[in-house]
């Protein structure tokens, strides 16, 4: 799903956020990037999402070159691509189920079908009473889990979630990985960048460890369900 | 979700969020057209004045002597040389005695005693009655002039000199407050949906990471523009109308003004005025996108 193929990026004038770094994904995997604070998960989800281009390498979603998609195609690929930013990327005066619902709304899905997702997203993530509350209003746990929702809204085939659980607590820590779990047996891809050793401690997933832009250390077996 | 219904809404937040912008461009651009209409109204109805009294215009041609048939063909060949025209009629001396005889009326008395042969014969040339060639009515008073066996050429040169310049001036106006029109509507709207973009930064932003087209992206502040054109302009319009209205009613039942027929602008005259300005609206809007929203 995911070819990471030595991929450095160096932002001006010389940071190098990434220093050739090499890693594949496979397709209906799930995995965690842990690294400290600037190690660079972030900089390499902005180039796996094509917010951001390498400076050398090759990256490819899905067979797809993404410094050779423009346009049309980008656009598609993007919808299958669902992103939870650390920086969350929330529309504040928009309420909780307009928010998640502009990710399918792109992909010109009925409205029915997106209130029911909604609704249902809202749910399992424990904010069913925050449906028409402007994301603004919420607390930062809330609009965390807002911007998880709205990535996996549309089905996304590859979900990149990063720093999903930094400002929750324990339940809703579960009820969020839930919620990824269930999103990786229904068959999408996901790559989750955490700080949080809890939910990967004892997962049978593949972690990824990143250190000043190098790719450390792995451990676990690519494990598609 | 149909494409049509996601930028409808689209559209609908845009104007929810910059109501106040858009009412001002709304006022702008409807004041812009109503001034270059009013301008093409009054224009229009000048012409159709001018066309009014072009219609009792001739060109009366004073010849020196009698002419025979040869010369009666190379005259009309010359006439129409020149110019198209509506008529040419011979007046031979006789006629003009009878005529001039026939005004006179109960007067025609001092006329007893002179001979029948005292008045010039003369051609009368009736113009084709546009403004066009009233307007060369000078240049074709002039060429007659010039043609051999003419004594002198009358008409009413000190009226359509002045209408002329009235003419011309309407002309001027009409051309400079419709380019103040495609200006003013251009700058105005691409200033609005500049707002609009910038208000909208991060939603557009946002839009293009979910996925969103340029289409989808695009298609709401086009929209925004049309919307602008149509509206801006049948504003405008609607405005001049009730004037025109009031004008006619409170000024032209009597007095000076009573000579005027006024018109309104013709159906065609409206729908393209309309359609200018949708497309000028449209353009504004369109080369805002093409600087401030950079899409993939």
């Amino acid at each position: 799903m995911i070819e990471v193929i030595k991929v450095a990026k160096i932002y001006p004038p010389d940071i190098n956020a990434l220093h050739e770094i090499s890693l594949t994904v496979s397709r209906g995997e799930m995995c965690f990037l842990t690294g400290k604070s600037g190690a660079g998960k972030t900089t390499l989800f902005k180039l796996i999402c094509n917010m951001d281009q390498a400076t050398s390498g090759l990256i490819e979603v899905d067979g797809q070159k993404m410094n050779l998609l423009r346009g049309r195609k980008l656009s598609q690929l993007r919808q299958k691509i669902g992103v939870a930013y650390q920086d969350f990327k929330l529309l504040p005066k928009r309420t909780a189920a307009e928010n998640i619902a502009v990710s399918m709304e792109v992909s010109y899905k009925k409205p029915q079908i997106i209130r029911d997702r909604v609704c249902s997203l809202l749910d399992q993530l424990g904010l069913a009473d925050k449906y028409n509350i402007p994301t603004g209003e919420l607390s930062h746990g809330e609009q965390q889990r807002v911007t998880l929702a709205r990535a996996v809204a549309n089905f996304p085939t590859l979900i990149l979630a990063d720093e999903p659980t930094g400002n929750l607590d324990a339940v809703t820590t579960k009820r969020v990985m839930r919620l990824l779990s269930n999103c990786n047996k229904d068959g999408a891809t996901i790559l989750i960048a955490t700080h949080d050793e809890t939910i990967f401690r004892k997962s049978s997933h593949r972690v990824l460890e990143i250190t000043n832009g190098r790719l450390k250390k792995m451990t676990g077996v690519p494990t598609v369900p | 979700m149909s494409f049509l219904f996601t930028v409808l809404r689209q559209l609908g937040r845009n104007l929810r969020q910059t109501w106040g912008v858009q009412i001002m461009t709304l006022l702008t651009v409807a004041l812009s057209v109503l001034i270059f209409s009013f301008s093409y109204l009054v224009y229009t109805n000048i012409v159709h004045f001018g066309d009014r009294l072009s219609e009792n215009i001739r060109l009366i041609v004073y010849l020196d002597e009698e002419p025979g048939p040869e010369l009666r063909k190379q005259l009309e060949r010359k006439i129409l040389q020149f110019d198209d025209v509506e008529e040419i009629n011979f007046v031979s001396r006789e006629q003009a005695y009878n005529r001039f005889k026939a005004q006179l009326g109960e007067n025609a008395a001092v006329l007893d005693g002179m001979p029948k042969n005292f008045l010039s014969p003369s051609v009368e040339v009736v113009p084709l009655n546009t403004l066009t060639h009233l307007n060369r009515l000078k240049d074709f008073s002039d060429y007659l002039s010039k043609m051999g066996g003419i004594q002198k050429v009358q008409f009413g040169q000190n009226w359509v000199e002045k209408f002329n310049y009235t003419s011309q001036l309407i002309t001027i106006i009409v051309i400079a407050s419709g380019a103040l029109l495609i200006l003013t509507t251009i700058f105005i709207v691409a200033h609005t949906i500049r707002l609009t973009i910038l208000g909208r930064h991060n939603e557009l932003e946002l839009l293009k990471l979910v996925g969103a087209t340029n289409n989808y992206i695009r298609a709401p502040f086009l929209l925004e523009g049309l919307l602008q054109g149509l509206l801006g302009s049948s504003i405008g319009l609607g405005t001049l109308y009730a004037l025109f209205l009031w004008v006619k009613i409170h000024f032209t039942t009597s007095g000076f003004m009573a000579i005027f027929d006024f018109t309104f602008l013709n159906p065609w005259g409206t729908v393209i005025i309309i359609l200018s300005s949708i497309l000028l609206c449209t353009i504004g809007s369109w080369v805002t996108m093409q600087r401030f929203v950079k899409v993939c």
